[in-house]
């Protein structure tokens, strides 16, 4: 696939890079406005920590043939794997047999079902099913009676189950507190990715009950079934695996920022601080809209982690509702705390102005303060003609690299470590159909594990396919990938960063918030 | 990063949703309703809380659409998060009624966040879906909720909604009005899709809650001023045949 691998692009790193400006790490603050541990970084630690990407595995954590593993686990694998063909062939049989009948009684009879590219499961340590991505979770009860023992038994050896790779298909499995989140996809996404995924989900879950409650529910009953608290929240999950599918905001583990000209966002940003310095206990104040950031203010001391901006991003995406009401709902921040409630006033500015504020507090009876609170921004903002400018950032297509002057550049991901933001261009052909970006949120998956793969990552990636031509590179600033024309040189890539680089530089106050107010 | 300071335990949060200060709240909601002519700009004779309650997906949010908008959502099945909060201004004889609706999610998960609210509230219709056996089944469990968390002489009307739906109905009218007796409570099969008595179960709430303020500040307490039954009687028999004799108390 890749006719000039890693190997070769270290070599360009050291001839052809200096070429781009040294020194130059567009985005980037001192005083950044959120939390910039990359969680994608601390995911791989994790995994790192015991093994899970080691080619020759020391620990037996991964259910391969090795030299090292003991005996007992192979054969569990193999009988798993000639299980699992058995069980296609079967299927295979069984679902012409009963296509007249109800094929979605059985999820596992159903061919649809079976080629879905990524499921997901949510269940109890005791096996109780919680959610399935494709189907209703409680005709799956005996599959996930499957996925319990592979943990528990594993568990019995002190040990932990994190895959299974039979085929293209991978079975990633985490363990967090009393839950067991799998992932079973054929997607080429990796072993650290699709843990992201799962963690997200898990937090997820968190977000709407709490760390303590989840602890609590099932300390008092240990078979607890935890669908009856999460009814009418499923779609919250399902919104989010659909979201980390095609939004590299996850992936890159950053958020995008609505572009405005800085002096708009600085007067919006003075309005909430203004309006809302005064409230006691108001913690974050969120301006969002397109899933983009407009601005935040947060209380001294106190920051927001991105992976729990996107957890808000997907609960004001998948809730229709905001937009008719003003709504008052308890929320929990797990990766700020995921023991406690937050309570959050979210509201959309106005019929005119699809913006979505939401501010969190911790007082569960402010809900008519927060509310005046609002309706003085949006009188403000309508003022000062901030209203339109929101607008006129929102209604506009975003700009593509061929606007910008790159010919031969198709597009980029553009992250700031320093401030965990990242810009995209607007899609051109190709990718202007869904397929087409799907398949490219894929390529820049596979380059960003490439880069990142924790006992051999990268600086720098040249790839050249015959449907496009990708550069990743990472430097101590920031991550970068873009995609080329698959005939383009590297030479020609290579001035193209440079002067995307200078372009970002210039542009840099109106793509990024550079500072980070507080009330 | 440390956010234990500032958010509150869950536990802590949970626990403290119990009803308390039930008579402060009500002297201050009723000062404050005395000098609401200068308080808010667009006038009102009288302000009253409604909230509507019921289980997930029996349509409380559509039947709030109905009366605010006059719009019936098809389609997609929206589902409240918290609570969510609507104003709309009735005319009630000669004066301007407004109210103030708390639209609540319907999921166990929200329920010690919405009790919170029942104290606050001087009206409540709780629903059923007539389609779903289940959300009959917990109207029990709900007027108990009520009982516990919501003021003594809360006005309550029980709605059961989705009257529009034919064959699919599981729920008869006739166990809906026993039920209502039961509780002594008035009731009426409302059509959120049709816009079938919609107007008529808001409209009655706050025609109510207009006699009792009046009847307060008149300084006796004359029972027989108002009676909720009767208006709903009177006025569904005008309005449909359909939903003739609706009346749940003798």
């Amino acid at each position: 696939m890749a006719s000039s691998a890693s190997g070769s692009s270290r070599r360009v790193s050291a001839e052809e890079v200096l070429v781009v400006e040294a020194g130059i790490e567009p985005g980037a603050s001192s005083d950044p406005i959120l939390l910039t541990t990359d969680s994608f970084e601390e995911v791989e630690q994790e995994l790192n920590s015991v093994g899970i990407d080691d080619p020759q595995p020391g620990s037996s954590s991964q259910l391969q043939q090795t030299p090292n593993s003991p005996v007992k686990r192979v054969s569990t694998f193999e009988t798993l794997e000639q299980a699992s063909s058995v069980n296609s062939d079967e299927t295979d049989e069984l679902a012409q047999q009963l296509a007249q009948e109800h094929l979605d009684c059985d999820p596992l009879k159903s061919k649809e079902w079976l080629a879905q590219n990524k499921h997901i499961f949510v269940l109890s340590q005791a096996g109780k099913p919680i959610y399935s991505r494709f189907s209703s979770e409680d005709k799956l009860v005996t599959v996930m009676g499957v996925m319990q023992a592979l943990v528990s038994f594993v568990q019995a050896g002190n040990d932990m189950i994190r895959s299974i790779h039979a085929g293209d298909t991978n079975f990633v499995f985490i363990v967090k507190g009393p839950l067991i989140l799998v992932a079973v996809s054929k997607t080429k996404e990796s072993v650290s990715q699709l843990v992201l995924q799962l963690t997200y989900v898990y937090n997820q879950i968190l977000s709407i009950l709490t760390q303590s409650q989840l602890t609590r529910v099932y300390e008092q009953r240990r078979n607890f079934d935890l669908r009856r608290l999460l009814t009418g929240s499923e779609r919250l999950i399902d919104h989010l695996l659909n979201f980390m599918e095609r939004e590299p905001a996850f992936l890159l583990g950053a958020v995008k920022c609505l572009p405005l000209q800085p002096a708009m966002r600085d007067s919006i940003t003075q309005t909430i601080v203004q309006t809302c310095g005064k409230i006691k206990n108001l913690v974050f104040a969120i301006l969002l809209a397109n899933n983009q950031l407009i601005t935040l203010v947060r209380m001294k001391k106190f920051f927001i982690h991105p992976a729990d901006l996107h957890l808000i991003q997907n609960l004001v995406d998948s809730s229709e509702s905001f937009k008719a009401a003003e709504s008052w709902t308890p929320i929990c921040l797990p990766r700020f705390d995921s023991n406690g409630f937050m309570h959050a006033h979210v509201s959309y500015l106005a019929e005119d102005c699809q913006a979505c504020l939401l501010l969190l507090t911790v007082d569960r009876d402010v809900f008519f303060t927060l509310s005046e609170a609002k309706q003085k921004i949006v009188e403000k903002l309508r003022r000062t003609n901030c209203l339109e400018a929101i607008n006129e950032s929102m209604n506009k297509t975003s700009i593509t690299t061929a606007e910008i002057g790159l010919p031969e550049m198709r597009h980029v991901l553009y992250k700031c470590k320093s401030t965990a933001q990242f810009w995209s261009p607007g899609f051109q052909a190709p990718y202007n159909n869904e397929k087409e970006i799907q398949r490219l949120i894929g390529c820049y998956q596979c380059l960003h594990h490439r880069l990142h793969v924790p006992n051999r990552p990268l600086k720098l990636l040249f790839q050249q396919t015959d449907k496009e031509t990708m550069l990743a590179w990472v430097t101590s600033g920031f991550e970068l990938y873009t995609t080329f024309e698959p005939l383009v040189t590297k030479t020609d890539a290579i001035n193209s960063i440079g002067k995307l680089l200078k372009w970002i530089k210039k542009e840099e106050e109106r793509l990024f918030i550079l500072s980070s107010p507080t009330f | 990063m440390n956010g234990k300071e500032v958010a509150g335990s869950g536990e802590r949060d949970w626990a403290l949703l119990q009803p308390h200060h039930r008579h402060t709240q009500r002297q201050s909601s009723d000062e404050s309703s005395a000098s609401r002519h200068q308080a808010t700009p667009d006038h009102c004779d009288l302000q009253c809380k409604v909230i509507l309650l019921g289980d997930s997906g029996v349509g409380k949010t559509c039947l709030l659409t109905r009366f605010r908008d006059g719009k019936f959502l098809s389609g997609n099945y929206i589902t409240t998060v918290g609570i969510d909060f609507r104003n709309k201004m009735i005319l009630v004889d000669d004066s301007q009624v407004k109210l103030q609706i708390w639209d609540t999610a319907g999921q166990e998960r929200f329920r010690s966040v919405t009790h919170a609210y029942y104290r606050d509230a001087h009206a409540l219709l709780l629903l059923y879906d007539v389609t779903k056996k289940q959300s009959f089944d917990n109207i029990r469990a709900w007027l108990g909720e009520i009982r516990e968390y919501a003021q003594d002489d809360v006005v309550i009307m029980l709605l059961g909604n989705k009257c529009d739906c034919g064959s699919d109905r599981v729920v008869r009218k006739e166990d809906g009005q026993r039920l209502a007796s039961e509780y002594k409570v008035p009731f009426m099969e409302t059509s959120a899709k049709t816009g079938l008595n919609v107007e008529l179960a808001f409209h009655a709430v706050a025609r109510e809650l207009k006699a009792r303020a009046k009847s307060q500040q008149d300084g006796h307490s004359d029972e027989g001023s108002f009676n909720v039954h009767d208006y709903l009687r009177q006025h569904q028999a005008q309005k449909s045949d359909n939903c003739f004799a609706t009346n749940c108390l003798s």
